[in-house]
């Protein structure tokens, strides 16, 4: 069974250099070229899978409330 | 969408499901926003009347239908649909019984990952494996995820 866990300090500084340097050739730079903000794939390396899922759950929650908002002043 | 009740109820209800789409993204990493939960769920039958259950409570509909016109989430709608667009009170859910790229339920879980999150056990697509399905799938907002997925799995690879 697989389990998905944060990365271990070394596993997380290994990936924070990649990012911050990508390769050239590469598929992080491939993602730097399309437009990614690689600093925001760094943040969300150093949070658990959960403190991912709340701070997007939070953002969307939010989003929903600022579109439900503007509905209501259209009608 | 509120994604944690959505998942407890789905988890306590006892459904054998794996997140997959732009939330199984955001586990690993991905810092797009989604408006909906996607899964792949078990169609056994058993699996069937425990997700149509946890379902029941919050109101399910389907999106692309008038709201007035009826409509049953019962076991027989579940194994008769491989795709099934619901809102529900807790945003909406998309219930899909394979994954393009990828397969059947089994072969799904055969590349997810098990997540600890909000007290509970979650599966959820690994980065390959989600990556295969974005792919497969190849709509634009797909190839546009894609990209920063391929970065943070190579970020994330051993020497």
């Amino acid at each position: 069974m697989k389990t998905l866990r944060s990365l271990t300090p070394e596993q997380l500084k290994r990936a924070e250099e990649r990012l911050r340097h990508p390769r050239p050739g590469s598929r992080i730079e491939a993602a730097q070229k399309f437009g990614i903000d690689l600093t925001l794939l760094i943040e969300k390396l150093h949070l658990s899978a959960e403190e991912r899922i709340r701070r997007m759950h939070d953002t969307a929650i939010a989003a929903e409330q600022v579109r439900g908002a503007a509905r209501r002043q259209r009608t | 969408m509120n994604f944690i009740a959505a998942v407890q109820a789905l988890v306590d209800g006892g459904v054998d499901f794996v997140i997959i789409g732009g939330w199984s993204a955001i586990l690993h990493g991905s810092s797009y926003l989604t408006n909906d939960l996607d899964i792949c769920y078990s169609r056994q039958p058993d699996n069937l009347r425990r997700l149509a259950s946890a379902l029941a409570a919050f109101h399910p509909r389907l999106r692309d239908l008038p709201m007035d016109l009826p409509f049953v989430c019962d076991e027989a709608t579940l194994r008769n649909a491989t795709l099934l667009t619901l809102s529900t009170d807790l945003g909406a859910i998309d219930l899909l019984a394979e994954v393009t790229g990828l397969g059947s339920f089994d072969e799904v879980k055969a590349n997810s990952v098990l997540v600890r999150a909000f007290d509970r056990e979650i599966w959820t697509l690994d980065l390959p494996g989600l990556i295969r399905a974005k792919r497969a799938a190849g709509r634009p907002k797909d190839l546009q995820v894609l990209s920063e997925l391929e970065g943070l799995l190579e970020a994330q690879e051993p020497e």
